[in-house]
């Protein structure tokens, strides 16, 4: 978006007026009322709560944009994301401001929510109207045009024509013709009020009218949350909980356009800045309304299928770190100019930090409360088809126990993603004698470990009747934790001795951090294994020896990385900070790589760690309802834990049986066959393929498939079916992106002298890469959710009592076929037909249930789409110069 | 569309099967040759000839597209071929490696020998044939990989570098190897000093001038004997243009360079001799490129370099 005209500086400078801060206030003022308005058109909160209620509502919100903003402001204070631009940090405080004015005004004042949106749109109103006489009579230096313009006038004409009748007909009555006289005269009136003065008043007054009226309406109750209006011409009505929310999003759309106008000083740059905020707001609203269908099934289901969830405080927080990570990744992405840099634009990828942030505060204060944050709410079941409601609550407990696979699956993604930024830092600092033997030597001996554990494997711990495992294990586990405790520590004492200043000093140690990550870490991780095979876990004080290493390790290797951090905001020279960041991510990386060691040992051991925080194998997050199978006769509902495991093996399967046979005819049908009548009726066919009615794949599947395979339904069945409504969209779309792969590409490969197959697999499939996921991805969203064909061939098992086990039902024998798995052949549940059972045949289960399965299998699609995303975009990044 | 783009890519083994051998018009003796000779352009040169063409025909369908072209193209020197648009001086220096058997619609008829072997012979090795002829396109095309992987992927392709965690495990891990490759086509393509410190970003990033040097370094990193070029300057600016005559010069020392170009000063700059081929596919004229320039034989020659005609 061009704001060629509208600078940052220009906007809020060190000498801005008192004016001009009022204005400031009326958008952020507009904006709080704005989002209060979509907040409440679906219901979050309610438009007649009031008093201490309000207030705390209210109050949450104010902590949640606090904390968002206060995140952000310390990034920016700490240069990871420098915040220029003056008007975001003008608008942001004016939003902190409003919305501790309207949390007193909640306490203060014992009025409901609607009338304190009444009196905020009356407020703006005032202050726009004000702005605009001020700047008429010249108190202020503006530079407002003849007239605000025509198409102003036509808009305003039209709002006063809707509310003349809207008002109109509700005081003096529908019937008669006087509310259309009223109307006329309220539309014509605005529209020689926008067009007839100056500028200033042009674009303030009218605003002023219509907010003002729209104010007065909702704050005198003259449509109240009770109200409601049924025409007789049309089925139903509306009510006051829907109209009110509307008004307030338009009142407060136009009392921010109009202020923004005032707020620039009117003239081209008065129309580009409130242009700039009504097309974001509008953008707001787009989005807001696109997300109606997610958002409404989230309020149908997100109750029930959340019900008593609790999570631990530390391990929300172990969840959330690789959000941290991403959030502020978002936030540093490079901007494209200096125009990018400032403005809106900055505020969205701040937007996810500040989120992120917001959520850490609110986990933190937990913690440090030791409080249980604790949301109780009720949802209703059947019970002999009467409506029960229950009590139920989600709760953030204070609990300092992390489940072993909570802190082991993040941090790894740490590790990765954090190794991954690290590019290298060979030959970077002093080469020191002694370290240079230890890095000769310490591959020596962690390839010893491994021979001794491969020994200790096949021979057993104790060969011969000699305790060879239980002692050499003891001593080497113990031996190897010391030593690798002691590298982690090496970058930490490089950095605290010596005397040069604190940058110098990093980038002279250099050698220490390589040595130290790689070296700690793989030792660290060959005594984890040896333990298993030696049958050994040495303790001391009662606790490991090898997590009580890793978490040492990991607590140094912070302390480093605290400490690098300060180095690099001291340190002035470029390639200084390139050499520190890159020693930093390696810090980050060794910390996330011990933590990753400290919960694999918990997991391989099934012994719970706890030294101040515990790690444990349970206990630290519960969903009942995902991580439950059904319980029949059992006082709580239970949960869809086999439907869930169901759905993602039918989609596993599918992909596997459909993407390598779609792409393999896509190659063969693009760069092989001969482009004639045959390639055209594939194409055809797989067209029609893909518009096929999926119950006439399901039906195929019942009366082909299934007698051949098995004889009953089962899971193989519907991943067949599922497969082969997958391949022609898989098949179409890796055609188009063969196609669209460059002949120079293979032209430069033929000149080279590769072969044509050498060439398809090194260059063009690469190539086309992201092409063929886009196919996969959609097609996977479409077979997620095929109910039809699923209930002729996977059988619609309804609330399994357990979960389908793939993996564990491999059997190998010794007489053809080799291979067996009970599981694949057995019949499964799966998320859409358990909803379609429940919601629409009403088989069993509350329909609350219903809708919290089709809750879940949303996430489960949206899951499988963020996966297929993240990797078309990785291949975009590898393929394109960014 | 979607057909003209296949028409590309059919099979090499099927367009090989297209393409008519005409073993009567290969010279085998030496009496043969003497007889095919005198209907050659009259052009003499010391040493050896690397490229010897006889009797080629091109046909893309019913275009006679070559007619009967015949000439020797000397080792260790620069060969301009220039023509106006459409002359089939392209089409030519695509024979050489057999690019054209790429086009299905192609039908060569004639004999190319590589240092008395004949390329189009029924059981000629291809891979071997385009590892010894590299070819430089007229638009800059580097692969979407990093600058080094582009370098590697040729030599990789034909297992003269192995690396990875599978060759490692056998015992073979060539990155040094690769490492020196990278650098040392890179050097020889006179853009190792733009590029050293930024050899795993992707090449689409560079310059098109930086990317067409890429190029010529991908193809000299399989080390050809002998490198075509088709219009190699023609998408560049005139800076990047003269980086790569300068190049193309220091080349003609170890390599044996075959360019078509349109642009008859860089033909009189950078070649030793220059191949004029005129308008229906038959080549007009072919000598030491001052003669050409100075005093061609053919009127049509010199209507053409003065600009009356073309």
């Amino acid at each position: 978006m061009s704001e060629a005209y509208v600078t940052d500086d220009s906007l809020v400078t060190a000498d801005s007026s008192g004016y001009d801060r009022a204005l400031d206030g009326t958008i952020a003022l507009g904006i709080v009322g704005f989002v209060l308005g979509l907040v409440t058109l679906i219901d979050l909160v309610s438009l007649s709560s009031s008093g201490a209620a309000l207030a705390e509502t209210l109050a949450t919100l104010l902590v949640v944009v606090a904390g968002g903003v206060g995140t952000v402001a310390l990034s920016s204070w700490a240069n990871v994301t420098p915040v220029d631009s003056q008007r975001i940090r003008g608008v942001t405080a004016g939003v902190l401001l409003a919305l501790l004015g309207l949390t007193l005004a909640a306490y203060a004042v014992p009025v409901t929510l609607a009338t304190l949106l009444g009196g905020l749109l009356l407020v703006e109103a005032m202050v726009i109207a004000t702005a605009g006489v001020v700047s008429n009579i010249g108190l202020v230096d503006t530079e407002p045009n003849a007239t605000a313009g025509l198409l102003a006038g036509f808009a305003f004409g039209a709002f006063g024509l809707l509310l003349g009748a809207v008002l109109g007909g509700t005081v003096l009555g529908s019937g008669g013709f006087l509310w259309a006289i009223v109307a006329l005269i309220a539309g014509i009136g605005l529209f020689a009020l926008a067009i007839v003065p100056r500028e200033d008043l042009g674009s303030t007054l009218p605003a002023a009218v219509v907010v003002g009226a729209l104010g007065a309406t909702i704050a005198t109750a003259t449509i109240g949350v009770g109200w409601q209006w049924n025409p007789d011409a049309i089925s139903g009505g509306f009510t006051g909980g829907a109209v009110i929310p509307v008004f307030l999003l338009f009142g407060t759309l136009i009392a921010a356009w109009s202020a923004a106008k005032c707020r620039a000083g009117f003239g081209a740059r008065g129309r580009q800045y409130g242009a700039f905020l009504v097309i974001n707001l509008n953008a707001v609203l787009m989005v807001s309304i696109m997300a109606a269908i997610v958002v409404f099934v989230t309020i149908k289901g997100v109750g029930y299928s959340v019900r008593g969830s609790t999570i631990g405080a530390l391990a929300g927080l172990v969840l959330l770190s690789p959000l941290v990570v991403l959030a502020v990744r978002t936030a540093r992405t490079p901007a494209g100019s200096e125009e990018w840099r400032g403005g809106a634009r900055q505020l969205f990828r701040l937007l996810p930090l500040a989120v992120v942030g917001s959520v850490t505060a609110l986990l933190v204060s937990v913690l440090v409360t030791g409080e249980k944050l604790e949301y109780g709410y009720t949802y209703t079941v059947l019970e002999n088809r009467e409506s029960v409601v229950l009590d139920t609550s989600v709760a953030i407990t204070p609990e300092t126990t992390v489940g072993s696979l909570v802190l082991v699956l993040p941090t790894l993604l740490l590790f990765v993603y954090f190794f991954r930024q690290y590019g290298s830092l060979r030959d970077v600092g002093t080469e020191l004698d002694r370290v240079e033997a230890v890095r000769r030597r310490l591959p020596l001996a962690i390839a010893a470990i491994a021979v001794l554990t491969g020994a200790l494997a096949i021979l057993g711990a104790s060969p011969a009747g000699l305790p060879l495992g239980p002692v050499a294990g003891v001593v080497v586990v113990g031996a190897g934790s010391v030593a690798a405790v002691g590298l982690a520590a090496l970058p930490l004492a490089g950095l605290l001795a010596g005397d040069e200043a604190l940058p110098e000093r990093a980038v002279d140690r250099a050698r220490l951090f390589t040595l130290s990550v790689f070296g700690g870490l793989s030792l660290l991780a060959a005594v984890l294994v040896l333990q298993g095979p030696a049958t050994v876990a040495p303790a001391v004080f009662g606790r490991g020896i090898v997590p009580l290493a890793a978490l040492l390790g990991a607590l140094v290797s912070a302390t480093t990385a605290t400490i690098l951090v300060t180095a690099t905001r001291a340190a002035d020279e470029t390639i200084t900070r390139r050499l520190l960041g890159e020693e930093l991510s390696l810090a980050l990386a060794a910390t996330a790589g011990y933590l990753a060691l400290l919960g694999s040992h918990v997991a391989l051991t099934k012994q719970n760690f706890s030294l101040g925080v515990s790690v444990a194998n349970a206990g630290s997050l519960s969903v009942p309802m995902a991580m439950q199978p059904y319980i029949p006769l059992g006082a709580e509902p239970g949960g869809i834990f086999p439907a869930i495991v169901g759905t993602v093996w039918l989609v596993i399967g599918a992909t596997t049986f459909a993407v390598p046979l779609g792409v393999g005819a896509a190659v063969f049908l693009t760069e092989y066959a001969e482009q004639g009548r045959l390639t055209e009726v594939v194409e055809v066919a797989t067209n029609a393929l893909w518009s096929t009615p999926s119950i006439v794949f399901g039906l195929f599947g019942a009366t082909f498939l299934i007698p051949r395979i098995g004889g009953d339904e089962s899971l193989l069945a519907g991943m067949l079916v599922l497969g082969f409504m997958l391949l022609p969209l898989v098949l179409i779309t890796s055609r188009e992106a063969i196609k669209a792969v460059p002949d120079e590409y293979r032209d430069a490969s033929a000149a080279l002298g590769v072969s044509q197959w050498e060439t398809i697999r090194s260059v063009v499939l690469p190539a086309s890469m992201p092409g063929v996921i886009t196919g996969v991805i959609l097609g996977v969203g479409r077979i997620a959710g095929e109910t039809a064909p699923l209930i002729l061939v996977l059988g619609s098992t309804l609330n399994s009592t357990s979960a389908v086990e793939v993996l564990n039902g491999f059997r190998f024998t010794t007489a053809p076929p080799f291979i067996a798995n009970e599981a694949l052949l057995s019949a499964s549940a799966s998320l859409p037909t358990q909803v379609w059972a429940v919601i629409a045949a009403g088989v069993s289960g509350s329909p609350s249930m219903g809708w919290a399965t089709a809750f879940i299998l949303l996430a489960v699609v949206l899951t499988f789409y963020a996966v297929g995303i993240t990797a078309r975009t990785y291949f975009r990044k590898k393929l394109n110069y960014e | 569309m979607s057909n003209a783009i296949n028409d590309d890519e059919q099979d090499e083994q099927t367009a090989a099967g297209g393409v008519e051998i005409a073993t009567d018009s290969v010279t085998t003796s030496g009496e043969s040759e003497e007889e095919v000779r005198e209907e050659w352009i009259d052009y003499r040169f010391d040493g050896e000839a690397k490229l010897s063409v006889s009797d080629l025909d091109v046909w893309y369908g019913d275009d006679h597209a070559l007619k009967s072209v015949s000439m020797d193209i000397p080792e260790n020197s620069v060969t301009a071929l220039i023509g106006p648009s459409g002359c089939g001086k392209s089409t030519f220096l695509r024979c050489l490696n057999r690019m054209n058997d790429r086009i299905k619609a192609a039908r060569i008829d004639g004999s190319v020998e590589l240092e008395g072997t004949e390329i189009y012979d029924a059981n000629a090795n291809l891979v071997e044939l385009r590892k010894r002829v590299g070819m430089v396109f007229q638009s800059p095309n580097p692969f979407p990989k990093s600058i080094r992987d582009n370098i590697s992927y040729g030599p990789r392709k034909h297992g003269d570098i192995e690396k990875g965690l599978l060759a490692r495990l056998f015992g073979r891990d060539d990155t040094e190897a690769e490492d020196e490759l990278v650098e040392q086509s890179l050097k020889q393509a006179a853009i190792w000093d733009e590029v050293s410190d930024r050899l795993d970003d992707n090449a689409l990033g560079l310059s098109g001038g930086q990317q067409q040097r890429l190029c010529i370094a991908r193809c000299l990193a399989v080390d050809p004997e002998v490198i075509l070029m088709d219009e190699p300057a023609s998408a560049l600016d005139p800076i990047a243009t003269s980086k790569i005559e300068d190049l193309v010069e220091t080349l003609s020392e170890e390599y044996t360079v075959v360019i078509v170009t349109h642009n008859m000063q860089q033909a009189a700059r950078i070649s030793d001799q220059t191949a004029v081929f005129l308008t229906g596919g038959e080549l007009v004229e072919f000598d030491d490129t001052d003669k050409i320039f100075e005093n061609p034989e053919s009127q049509r020659v010199e209507d053409y370099i003065t600009g009356k005609f073309g």
